[in-house]
């Protein structure tokens, strides 16, 4: 019988970082991951904490961290392990030589595709908008065809906004895409994956962009881990460029995601793709292996430790049912609003969390599943990510965060 | 009722696929498969409407792979590719294509055929004449073996022991690399195993259904359901060294048809390395391997992770001293069954390929290792180097 000292169940940021920090340990680790996550739909920076709780910016994530409600998860892990997460994955950036910046005590504001700015933590090169600061022109480029994406807009939006009130051009380049079908940035991204893509891209922009301005770019800037694509293109241009948050499928997240993958295959975890995870085999208030189910059988996987980093409803982590949302693998206690009606925040945009999105398992410092009288539900399961209770990741913009530092405790914990 | 739903409207349109799609990414002929499956799958349902970019799916599977909804998109490409032939007629490619299986049993039972065939092949390439039916010359189809892996199957004297398996060669295997099946037989005699060979079986159909012969690959569906029933009912298990053909007799078999038994089928159904490294789990694995002092390249084949059960080749080879082996993984490697040998598709096919070739090249290793029989022509014909299935290394270890 084979078994792994873990098995993480989900590939979404919560499962690839466990998997990156039980591995660091000296761990056996196993990956069972159905799809591909949130990361190529949502953006690949880090967002620590962005709003307090009566919806107003933060100063900075520390300082928010400071003042946060005990039901959230990051009080259960605590600031020293939101730190060694921190390091732990700015650390593996840093040896895929695709380094992030950032740290806990500065907000970053960067630019969207709508010309707001929203506030993140950890970024890579790309969004680094300090050169903004000192800058007198900048440039809205735009891709002919890209769709949902409008330079006028970011630039006219942008301006309004401190510190953004710079002299703006806008700049159009055509990647002589000439079928019919839609233009995402990942098809601007792989363009100039390539030599010749590059080479057509800064061809066109030299003669409309002056020295020593910022190019504001959508996410295309290439789709391998590295910063290859922005150098070059830095370096003929002799701009600085930034990239900004646009609609999926996301470039940066794809990176993201590529790197940590790199990370782990390279690391020698054994990533087990196309599994759904069903239900587990306990014996003793244990969990001695989770049984998957494919089309043709089931089968199981034995492990001493799991980290349960499967996502919230959207996803399959957390299944809503009239009157309850369930955890369908473990049947782990969830908590939720008894009346379902309680659910939702009438106003969708409201200026309060939402209930829904705070639904979810209830953990100890340690991740560990609490039973609703406070025991530990199972001894050797953690949590991790989306399905944690006590925290709305869009309302605070804390997902990515939140992946981070609970997949990092969880890790720590097994 | 099928088990198996092909519901467009579990798609949220989150873009996951999209961003997996091997062909998307290299080419924009192909408007990708969230449009072309569940989003048009939504049209189809009201209208008989054709999608011209279908045809560029190459079914390799990593959109199914990515989507967290569960959404079979490529086998909804697969359907609708087949309904779209009803107003159409196949090329001579196509048909061709779609039927390696007839071709090579005219091939082989002419004495001599093989050679001949081949030769057919060789001219036929150099006058153009397989461009003009729409198959490329820029590579050549896959040579006849002399001898088919069945015809040598049955001149082997094996040892008999009470523990059997069945073997389904595939198409692939029997008429093209018979050596993988004899080393199949080979590392199964080693554990104590005797190999049966069903000689009823036909091919899988995987070729008919991607080129749109969909109701013709349900006959042999049928057919081989059948055999695979009579196995099963005896617990014998069936196993495949074809991972496209696994996935076929497994999975496709059931999101496409509706043929009696085919979950139950499904269960008694195993790819070689799973087998044996379920047999080393048991602890009933043969482990007298000498060393080979190797260092080789593994390629992970979309139809084998499509299966969901990891890469037990890797786990597997692990037991042979001496053998170094490196994980390639390079994604698809973009010929996709008779897709790269299509005229038009060939470039596409070499496009997807060459983040593989160039990791290959890169490794300096002069081996590849590869489940799957087409992977193996790809990357011999991109990469220049030879690959091997895991079992013939096994074989080798074995024998040492
Ligand atoms: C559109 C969108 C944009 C976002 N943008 C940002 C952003 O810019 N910055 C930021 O910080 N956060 C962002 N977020 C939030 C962030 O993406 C998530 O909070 C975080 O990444 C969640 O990670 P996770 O690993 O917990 O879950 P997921 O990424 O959902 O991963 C869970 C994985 O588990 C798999 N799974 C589920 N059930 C099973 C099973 N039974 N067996 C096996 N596998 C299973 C799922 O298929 C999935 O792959 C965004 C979210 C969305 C939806
Ligand atoms: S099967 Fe492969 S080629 Fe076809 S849509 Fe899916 S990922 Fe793309
Ligand atoms: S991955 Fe699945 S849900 Fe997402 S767009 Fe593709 S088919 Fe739809």
């Amino acid at each position: 019988m084979r078994e792994s000292d873990v098995i993480v169940i989900g590939s979404g940021f919560a499962g690839l970082i466990a998997a990156a920090a039980a591995d660091k340990r000296g761990k056996k680790v196993t990956v069972l991951s159905k799809g591909v996550g949130t990361l190529t739909i949502g953006g690949g920076t880090i967002d620590l904490l962005g709003y307090g709780n009566d919806g107003r910016p933060l100063a900075n994530p520390a300082a928010g961290l400071a003042a946060i409600e005990p039901a959230h998860p990051y009080k259960k892990i605590g600031s020293p392990a939101i730190y060694a997460a921190i390091k732990f994955f700015l650390a593996i950036c840093e040896s895929a030589g695709y380094p992030y910046l950032g740290r806990l005590e500065e907000m970053k504001w960067i630019p969207t595709a709508a010309g707001t700015l929203k506030p993140t933590c950890l970024v890579p090169k790309t969004m680094d908008t300090t050169c903004l600061k000192s800058a007198h022109t900048v440039y809205a480029a735009g891709f002919q065809g890209l769709k949902d994406y409008y330079p006028h807009l970011v630039a006219k939006n942008l301006s309004k906004l401190p510190g953004y009130d710079k002299n703006y051009e806008i700049v159009m380049v055509n990647p002589h895409f000439t079928d019919g079908r839609d233009v995402s940035a990942l098809d601007v991204a792989r363009w100039l994956d390539t030599g010749t893509g590059r080479k057509e891209c800064i061809r066109q922009l030299v003669k409309k962009v002056k020295a020593g301005a910022v190019i504001l770019m959508p996410p295309v800037l290439g789709t391998s881990p590295d910063y290859q694509v922005l150098e070059e293109m830095e370096t003929a241009l002799d701009c600085r460029l930034v990239e900004t948050v646009a609609i999926p499928p996301s470039v940066t997240g794809f990176r993201l995601r590529s790197m940590m993958l790199n990370y782990l295959k390279t690391a020698g975890v054994r990533i087990i793709e196309q599994v759904s995870v069903a239900r587990a085999i306990m014996e003793k208030g244990k969990c001695l292996g989770v049984v998957t189910q494919n089309i043709d059988r089931e089968r199981t996987y034995y492990a001493k430790n799991f980290i349960l980093a499967n996502g919230g409803f959207y996803g399959g982590g957390l299944r809503a049912e009239p009157g309850q949302a369930i955890e369908p693998i473990f049947n782990l206690p969830v908590e939720a609003p008894a009346k379902q009606e309680e659910w939702g925040n009438r106003q969708l945009f409201s200026p309060e969390k939402q209930s829904f999105a705070k639904i979810g398992i209830t953990v100890d410092n340690k991740m560990r599943p609490l039973a609703p009288n406070g025991s530990i539900a199972i001894e050797n399961i953690f949590i991790a990510g989306r399905n944690l209770r006590g925290y709305d990741f869009c309302f605070e913009k804390s997902g990515n965060g939140v992946a981070l530092a609970s997949g990092y405790q969880a890790a720590m914990s097994v | 009722m099928k088990m198996y739903q092909h519901n467009p409207d579990n798609c949220t349109a989150c873009t996951a696929c999209v961003s997996q799609c091997p062909v998307t990414a290299v080419t924009r002929k192909f408007r990708g498969p969230k449009m072309v499956g569940p989003a048009l799958e939504r049209l189809r349902l009201s209208q008989e409407d054709a999608e011209p970019s279908l045809e560029y799916c190459s079914n390799c599977k990593n959109c199914d792979m990515a989507c967290p909804s569960g959404v079979p998109i490529s086998t909804l490409n697969m359907l609708a590719r087949a309904k779209s032939f009803k107003n159409r007629k196949h090329s001579l490619g196509e048909e061709l294509l779609a039927h390696g299986e007839k071709m090579a049993k005219l091939a082989v039972n002419l004495p001599g055929g093989a050679f001949f065939a081949n030769m057919g092949m060789h001219i036929g390439s150099g006058l153009g004449l397989m461009r003009m039916v729409g198959i490329t010359g820029q590579r050549s189809l896959p040579a006849y073996a002399a001898e088919s892996f069945l015809s040598q199957f049955k001149k082997l004297r094996q040892q008999i022991f009470p523990d059997k398996v069945v073997f389904y060669p595939g198409c692939f295997i029997n008429y093209n690399d018979p050596q993988v099946g004899m080393d199949f037989v080979a590392v199964m005699q080693a554990n104590r195993y005797e190999v049966i060979v069903e000689e009823e079986f036909v091919c899988c159909g995987s070729p008919m259904v991607v080129t749109g012969y969909l109701a013709e690959a349900e006959q042999h569906a049928e057919k081989n359901s059948e055999l695979i029933k009579k196995w099963r009912e005896k617990s014998v298990p069936v196993i495949t060294c074809c991972t496209s053909c696994g996935l076929m007799l497994k999975q496709e078999y059931q999101e496409l048809y509706d043929i009696e038994g085919l979950a139950e089928n499904a269960k008694n159904l195993y790819d070689a390395c799973e087998f044996l490294l379920l047999l080393a789990d048991k602890g009933k694995l043969n482990t007298q391997f000498a060393a080979l002092e190797e260092k080789v390249i593994y390629h992970a084949p979309c139809h084998l992770r499509a299966q969901g059960f990891g890469l037990p080749a890797l786990d597997l080879l692990e037991f042979i001293p001496g053998l170094t082996v490196e994980n390639a993984d390079a994604g698809c490697c973009g010929l996709s069954g008779n897709y790269g040998f299509k005229a038009d598709k060939y470039d596409i096919s070499m496009d997807i390929g060459e983040r593989l070739f160039a990791r290959i090249k890169g490794s300096g290793t002069a081996t590849a290792v590869s489940d799957c029989g087409t992977c193996r022509l790809q990357i011999a014909h991109g990469a220049g180097v030879a690959a091997v299935h895991p079992v013939t290394l096994l074989r080798q270890a074995y024998q040492r």
